[in-house]
């Protein structure tokens, strides 16, 4: 404790509060902007930073990333168009908030929640660490593939109205996920000879082109007669009521996304996946998913920040890093001569826990930050309808070229944008396609590395008690959907 | 600290905000080129990665030994490095001021793809630093020497499984390398390939797999804990700062460097080829670079000219004989691993499913239709915008940017405005989707230095 109440006095030093705040909102504005993400950044800014205080430099860094983590939600609520993989969950319903008129209130529960799931996730942090751990040690090919199987059968709630088309979508999404080079074996699978295909197809590329591409070649089919978007209805603040239904998700998505960002396999796709379908479970009007309910925007971008909180433990007390920014942010420490692992605390203990304050600190500036932004943010609004739309289309192929900067991505948004204004025209959910995307090839490659590990010894998911827990709760969640499965009339017109 | 916000206006403390946060992108922004001729080097790799490292460090020794030296960094990832090098080879065709980042990864990735091109496509110039591999096991782990372990590995080949970086990577090819050495089939080794260093780093630590290879710099920390023990590295000799036996005490002869090193693009003259390899070697013997060498735990490998041309011949020779008996031996089932679930397992099951209920659910939704039926109009609005969709990935690269974000605005404020051709209201459409699109391009490529066409 005391270690912390030093980091404090390291993050409160003026020189490095405006680090942290220079961090904070450059990572908003990256996190806002398309297909720049926070590792593009904090890869951009290394050699900049060469001469810096290490400290300094490693507080604007986490800056950046809880920062981008804040702004990734605004272009997925307003736009339709997810940033980067981690938001892709908060468009379904965040962005049928913003159709709503509910737009600002998307934007502050997103906000307050990332608050709320930063601080607790990092206070998490400071107490936690060497315990999450050892449990994310305990985690091998046979546990991950276990714990696919518990997200499969949560999810596949979320496979909305149409079940047969809801199939498709999912069958579709897993196909795509075999796309490209196998992981484990290095063959490449479904690429018909197209060296482009080799690397897969992105999900974040899929996600901007089935929502933003797909929905706006929908609207367009449909005629100006179709409802206009409303900029805002009542206040532009969350509601008394809309307050009480996202308290619970903030906490339930804070309490999914720790643990599983601490998990070396990490991503933060998972995470909010989960607390999306667990809300769903928990709602008390399900039906509203899908058309704009604030706990399926609440309890994913808590999640999303609390895995951010979460890939911090693996980094800062292995050296291991599961995301792309965590792999930056370990090159950074690497420049500076440091290694982070099980000795970074024992020797540095003025920089580790000064970064960890800083992150406390960064939260609060983070909200403080955003919340005067929601205001700005849903005047884009009111843009004429016309042109708001072109716009989503130019900001969804720049967010989808950054992303690797190759036309090939453009050829492939199209492509999907077109597939998922076919599936919106037969009546089929478009989200089973991401789930699929998502999930599929995680799991496929850790039954497989399970089973190689294992010599072929199929025995080993039920011998290992965790995995066997695991697949327990499957199979109990799987019969319990089965027997309380009632006729959802969801669809809409 | 700030006011509380109003809906009607920005509060003026935010309208700072941003504006700092612009100036903070701007001080970002790498310097854009205004030397005669600006030195281009390529990463085929996304940024962070060792080839991304490779390409800024060199960025900014040049820029602190050469003066007025203007260098960009430009990242093609994608595919073990080989769509960077076919871009590279083709579109850089001659220029004598462009340079790619490559390794012994990108040797293997040529075979292992398929790619059309090869490092015999490019110019040499220069192999610049390397990572000594190393083979651990969990501190707990019976294994105390790398012969106990080879021992094992010989006896049951299966039985001990191999933790490393992606199949066709450095940590793949050293331990196969290391099975024919022993006098086992390449084929026989239980490789676990993980993506990336760290994941692998995790089933080390938690005793998922009996061993773990990976650069010596990924597990150092833990090494350093003892956590893992350093059985070998696959340097020739010992190594200063290392605590560990090489590969040839092992009695196990071969050593392997995960080597990093430039090329210049084909059809240079040998003037030119000459002068960039001897900017280079400036480069590789200046302070800064040997100072960034040690930051980064890189052995100076440097070497230049015909001997690296020999080396890089060699290299790939030996990348290919292995892989080709790989590939030789992946014909007999018998001498595969036993898998029951093979790569194509899945995707062949899926094929089939997705076509069987699309199917039924295409025959479902012609009898029941669940959306109300478009109109004439609707569907010309949605084929036009799909049609200027799929045009903008042509015309992108050729007329850049501006021009093709413009048309897909206009398209597409058309497309929603759906009440035919209007001429007045296209022409602003079109204004609208040029300003847009001029606002984006500044902020992009000269606030982010992130270019577009």
């Amino acid at each position: 404790m005391s270690d912390l109440w030093q980091g404090f006095a390291v993050a409160l030093e003026p020189l490095n509060l405006l680090w942290a705040l220079a961090g904070v909102t450059l990572g908003t504005a990256v996190g806002v902007l398309p297909g720049i993400g926070p590792a593009l950044t904090v890869a951009l800014l290394l050699p900049v930073t060469y001469g810096l205080d290490p400290t300094a430099a490693l507080i604007m860094f986490a800056g950046i990333y809880y920062g981008a983590m804040y702004g990734g939600s605004t272009t997925s609520i307003l736009l339709n168009t997810p940033g980067e993989s981690a938001t892709i969950v908060t468009a379904l319903d965040g962005h049928q908030m913003a159709r709503n008129g509910r737009a600002g209130a998307a934007l502050a529960t997103a906000a307050v929640g990332s608050f709320v799931a930063g601080t607790l996730a990092t206070l998490a942090l400071s107490l936690t660490a060497p315990i999450m751990v050892r449990l994310a040690l305990a985690f091998g090919s046979a546990e991950y593939f276990a714990l696919m199987a518990v997200a499969f059968v949560t999810v596949t709630t979320v496979l909305g109205g149409s079940r047969l088309g809801g199939w498709v979508s999912l069958l579709l999404g897993l196909t795509l996920g075999c796309v490209g080079i196998d992981a484990l074996s290095g063959e490449a699978r479904l690429t018909f000879g197209i060296p482009y295909l080799l690397d897969g197809i992105d999900p974040v590329i899929v996600a901007i082109g089935l929502f933003a591409i797909g929905e706006t070649l929908w609207v367009a089919s449909r005629g100006p007669e179709l409802e206009e978007i409303l900029p805002v209805k009542g206040s532009l603040w969350m509601t008394a009521d809309e307050w009480a239904r996202s308290w619970r998700p903030w906490l339930r998505g804070t309490a999914i996304g720790f643990p599983l960002g601490a998990l070396p396999a990490g991503g933060a796709e998972l995470p909010t996946l989960l607390s999306y379908a667990v809300e769903k479970r928990l709602a008390r009007r399900p039906e509203e998913f899908g058309h704009g309910a604030i706990e399926g925007v609440a309890g994913p971008e808590a999640a999303n920040n609390a895995s951010a909180a979460g890939t911090l433990v693996p980094l800062l007390t292995l050296g291991l890093p599961t995301s792309a920014t965590a792999a930056v942010l370990l090159a950074a420490f690497q420049q500076f001569g440091l290694q982070p692992g099980p000795l970074l605390f024992d020797h540095e203990p003025r920089l580790v826990w000064g970064v960890i304050a800083s992150l406390y600190v960064g939260n609060l500036m983070l909200l403080v930050l955003n919340l005067p932004l929601v205001g700005l943010w849903v005047k884009l609004l009111s843009i004429p309808r016309p042109w708001l739309y072109g716009g989503i289309l130019v900001v969804a192929s720049l967010g989808a070229y950054s992303v690797h900067r190759s036309a090939g991505d453009l050829v492939l948004l199209a492509a999907i944008g077109i597939i998922g204004f076919g599936l919106r025209v037969v009546g089929a959910p478009v989200a089973p396609v991401m789930i699929g995307l998502i999930l599929g090839p995680a799991a496929e490659q850790h039954l497989r590395r399970a089973l190689s590990i294992s010599q072929d010894d199929w025995s080993v998911f039920v011998t290992r008690p965790l995995s066997a827990t695991l697949l327990a709760v499957a199979a109990v969640m799987l019969l319990w959907g089965l027997s309380r499965r009632e006729p959802t009339a969801t669809i809409k017109g | 600290m700030l006011p509380s916000p109003t809906r009607t206006a920005l509060p003026p403390t935010c309208t700072r905000v941003i504006l700092r946060g612009v100036l903070a992108i701007l001080l970002v922004a790498p310097i854009i080129a205004q030397a005669s001729a600006p030195l281009m080097i390529v990463a085929p790799a996304a940024p962070g990665g060792g080839w991304d490292q490779t390409a800024r460090v060199m960025q900014r020794v040049l820029a602190a030994t050469e003066p007025g030296a203007s260098v960009q960094v430009d990242n093609v990832p994608g595919a073990a490095g080989t769509i960077g090098l076919s871009r590279f080879v083709q579109s850089e065709r001659g220029n004598p001021a462009a340079l790619l980042v490559t390794g012994l990864v990108m040797v293997s990735g040529v075979i292992t793809n398929g790619s059309a091109f090869s490092l015999a496509d490019a110019t040499p110039i220069a192999r610049l630093t390397g990572e000594t591999e190393v083979i651990v096991v969990p501190a707990a782990s019976p294994y105390q020497s790398m012969p106990a372990l080879a021992e094992a590995f010989k006896a049951n080949p299966g039985a001990v499984a191999w933790g490393g970086g992606s199949a066709g990577g450095t940590d793949d090819l050293l331990v196969r390398l290391m099975a024919e050495q022993l006098g086992l089939p390449a084929s026989r080794v239980n490789y676990i390939a993980f993506a990336g260093g760290g994941a692998a780093l995790a089933a080390v630590l938690g005793g998922q797999v009996t061993a773990a290879v990976s650069g010596y710099g990924e597990f150092a920390g833990q090494i350093a804990a003892g956590q893992l023990r350093a059985l070998a590295i696959s340097a020739p000799a010992r190594t200063p700062g290392i605590d560990a036996p090489t590969l040839r005490e092992a009695g196990i002869a071969l050593d392997l460097s995960n080597w990093r090193a430039v090329v210049a693009p084909p059809g240079l003259s040998d003037a030119e080829r000459d002068a960039l390899t001897a900017r280079i070697t400036r480069m590789a013997g200046s302070a800064a670079w040997q100072q960034a060498l040690a930051q980064n735990g890189w052995d100076d490998l440097f070497l230049a000219g015909a001997d690296f041309r020999r080396f890089l011949l060699a290299e790939q020779a030996r990348v290919e004989g292995l892989l080709q008996r790989l590939a030789a031996s992946d014909t007999t089932p018998a001498a595969r691993a036993t898998r029951s679930i093979t790569p194509t397992t899945l995707p062949g099951a899926l094929l089939i499913l997705l076509a069987a209920v699309s199917m039924v659910f295409a025959i479902g939704s012609i009898t029941n239709r669940p959306t109300a039926p478009m109109s004439g109009a609707g569907w010309r609005s949605a084929v036009t915008l799909g049609a200027a969709l799929l045009v903008q990935p042509l015309l992108f690269p050729v007329a850049g940017f501006i021009v093709s974000s413009t048309l897909v605005f206009a398209a597409g404020a058309h497309a929603l405005r759906g009440r035919g051709w209007q001429p007045a209201r296209s022409l602003t459409d079109v204004a609208m989707g040029l300003a847009f699109a001029g606002l984006l391009y500044v902020i992009f490529s000269r606030g982010l230095g992130v270019s577009l066409p």
